[in-house]
């Protein structure tokens, strides 16, 4: 499931390496300081032991002679441990000593010297191999005229300096190996997570709208990712859902009117037509296909509100101008149909949304309202534009007192093409309040038909100002 | 009016050219966007008439660098993008008017004649007066026969559109457009019951009246 290659591509990973690199450089870089600082204090301090010891017996042998020191060398010799010791005669003749291989040169002249050995193993560790190390040495004349040699075998120095070596290579690679583990198995289940989204995808790619990407209830990173996922994808197969209606409401609404402009025209056509039935035959010929228009229009028009306009569509605008505008233009048009149109219009309502689109929406209500109001003997037929805001919420709407919807339609006359039975007589393309809804939706509010005891109270409901960001 | 027409469907062509032949215009045609190009800016027309998407070169483009050679003459676009952006980016690119298609021919024919007037300086009149009705925008009065009229302000504004386009149809489109600044076809005659309002208030009581209405077009001002 998981190659290599995979794990490598993954940030954590990366990030991990990244910081396991810096971390052993930092490391190498304070152990070797540590090191460093170590070692030259090591050799301080025996330079100080070499100095010390030469001081003493020359001390000593310049009060008490030089059988005295032959001695004391004596003495030093025999203890065990990293002291060298060597006393020779002023020709160079040696006396006592626990070393026999000096270089000559280091006993021909007083000074410091350090140099490389290879003698023999010690007689308690027979069969060992030559013993390799390097010697610090001073050599002194002394008062009595013999020549004095003390030093020290690094061979310890070094072997601390190998134990510090093995003690920060084990650190540094305990810290890369746990580093390591650590950064796969975290990779691993950032993986395994991702996998389960791409498997999701790649099956909704396949054609199945309905899978969703699960959700693990730990609300991390990935849930809100996953909830977004979801959210889009819901979105998605509204959309398609949309789609599919559409062409099939096309399909079926929009051939209708086609047969009807095709049969007219072939009527105009025919042979035995005097000119005026030719003409009116024409003339219908028009209004049929500015109706079909129309209709395109109407459905065009749902499409980019559904689809959420281009960003800059959507601007500050004055929502109780347009509304009050908008009754103004259709008050007359009310009255004239023996009805009354009321306005309840809060000043000052600003919102973010599309003027025309807007406007669109409430001409749609108002005429829904005009068109469908059944004239009551001894009832004035009334249609009240409001226009409320309150709680970071504006309310359009639009209440007549006509003869309502039946409770089981509210829902369906929202969908496109949906025009009730009873009203398939009337003009319009059944698109009204399809695209109100859509209009709302694209301002991030929704339509609400709600009884008005006696007539229908159409209820658009936006989000305030500062809510209604675009969105795109 | 010499009327150069610039749209590359031969058909909608000849019909338009036809069209506005019988309307008493000459009509020259280009059928793509560099010709077009090329006569509007050596010769001289009242009206362009310019489709939004031509081979070559596209309407808005031609429109564009027409009016950085200083080529003020009225242009209306024609296209088959009608949304609220489209228009507006029209109208930016340096187009007076902007026709969705389809359309009617009364329509466009009305809108061309409209605009052709607007060459003239009569947009910045302060009066207007068609047989006795007197319209004083700054003063915001209105009177016939030296009577006062008392006008709704959507009702003056209706009727100093009407009288700025004395003698010219103007469709109901163009009225919604230009009156309420909306762009969208309302279903029911609604701007016919203010048309018989403001005629109500304009034409009553008077022998000869003002305010025709042109059927299958819209509404005229004249004497």
């Amino acid at each position: 499931m998981f190659r290599l290659s995979q794990l490598w591509r993954t940030t954590t990973v990366r990030l991990t390496a990244l910081f396991m690199l810096i971390f052993v450089v930092f490391a190498v870089g304070l152990l070797g300081l540590v090191f460093w600082q170590t070692s030259v204090q090591l050799q301080r301090q025996q330079t100080d032991a070499i100095d010390r010891e030469a001081a003493q017996l020359m001390k000593l042998d310049s009060d008490g002679g030089f059988r005295a020191t032959i001695v004391a060398v004596q003495r030093l010799s025999t203890l065990p441990g990293p002291g060298i010791y060597y006393l020779a005669d002023p020709s160079g003749q040696v006396i006592v000593g626990n070393v026999t291989d000096l270089p000559p040169e280091v006993v021909a002249e007083p000074g410091t010297y350090s140099f490389n050995y290879s003698r023999p193993p010690p007689f308690d560790e027979v069969g060992a191999a030559q013993r390799q190390g390097t010697d610090v040495v001073r050599t002194e004349r002394l008062s009595s005229g013999l020549i004095l040699v003390v030093g020290r075998d690094v061979v310890e120095r070094r072997g601390f300096t190998a134990i510090v070596f093995q003690w920060f290579a084990m650190g540094v690679g305990g810290i890369l190996l746990f580093s390591l583990i650590a950064g796969v198995v975290t990779s691993v289940r950032v993986l395994r997570r991702i996998d389960t989204i791409t498997s999701t995808s790649n099956k909704i790619m396949a054609g199945d709208l309905s899978e969703r990407v699960p959700v693990t209830g730990r609300n991390d990173e990935f849930d809100a990712l996953a909830t977004n996922l979801n959210a889009m994808l819901d979105r998605i197969e509204t959309l398609m859902q949309g789609m599919k209606e559409v062409t099939d409401n096309v399909a079926h609404d929009l051939k209708t009117p086609l047969t009807r402009l095709r049969n007219k025209a072939e009527s105009a056509l025919r042979e035995n037509q005097d000119e005026g039935a030719r003409r009116e035959a024409l003339e219908t010929t028009i209004e049929e296909s500015d109706k079909l228009i129309k209709t395109f229009n109407a459905l065009l028009m749902i499409a980019r509100a559904e689809a959420g306009t281009p960003s800059g569509a959507l601007t500050d605008i004055d929502l109780s101008a347009v509304v009050g505008d908008v009754a103004e233009l259709y008050g007359p048009l009310a009255e004239d149909e023996g009805l009354t149109l009321d306005t309840d219009i809060d000043e000052g309502v600003r919102i973010h949304g599309n003027r025309e689109l807007l406007g669109q929406a409430l001409v749609n209500l108002i005429e829904n309202a005009l068109k469908y109001h059944e004239p009551v003997e001894g009832k004035a037929g009334l249609i009240k534009v409001s226009l409320k805001s309150a709680g970071g919420r504006v309310l359009i709407t639009v209440a007549d007192n006509g003869p309502g919807i039946p409770e089981a339609d509210r829902g369906r006359v929202v969908e496109r093409f949906v025009r009730l039975e009873k009203s398939r007589t009337e003009a319009g393309s059944g698109l009204g309040l399809s695209l109100v809804a859509a209009v709302a939706r694209l301002h991030r509010g929704e339509l609400r038909l709600e009884d008005n005891a006696p007539g229908v109270r159409a209820v658009v409901d936006l989000p305030a100002a500062q809510g209604a960001t675009p969105q795109n | 009016m010499k009327i150069l027409l610039i749209e590359d469907d031969r058909e909608a062509a000849t019909y338009l050219i036809q069209a506005l032949d019988e309307a008493g215009h000459v009509t020259h045609h280009a059928s793509d966007g560099e010709t077009g190009y090329a006569m509007a800016s050596s010769m001289d027309y009242d009206v362009l008439i310019v489709d939004r998407m031509l081979p070559r070169r596209d309407g808005l483009s031609i429109i564009e660098s027409l009016r950085a050679e200083n080529n003020h003459t009225p242009v209306l676009i024609l296209s088959a993008l009608g949304e609220v952006d489209d228009r507006v980016t029209g109208l930016r690119a340096g187009g007076d008017d902007y026709l969705v298609k389809p359309y009617a021919f009364t329509e466009l024919l009305a809108r061309i004649e409209v605009l052709a007037r607007r060459s003239t300086p009569a947009e910045a009149a302060t009066t207007f007066e068609v047989g006795g009705l007197q319209l004083d925008r700054l003063s915001r009065k209105v009177e016939r026969d030296g009577e006062a009229i008392l006008l709704q302000p959507r009702e003056f504004r209706l009727l100093e559109y009407l009288m700025k386009n004395a003698g010219k149809v103007v469709t109901r489109t163009m009225l919604l457009e230009n009156v309420w600044d909306y762009h969208f076809d309302p279903q029911t005659n609604v701007i016919d019951v203010h048309m018989s309002r403001l005629r109500a208030k304009i034409d009553k009581g008077h022998a000869n009246p003002l305010l025709h209405t042109i059927r299958g077009a819209g509404y005229m001002i004249r004497d």
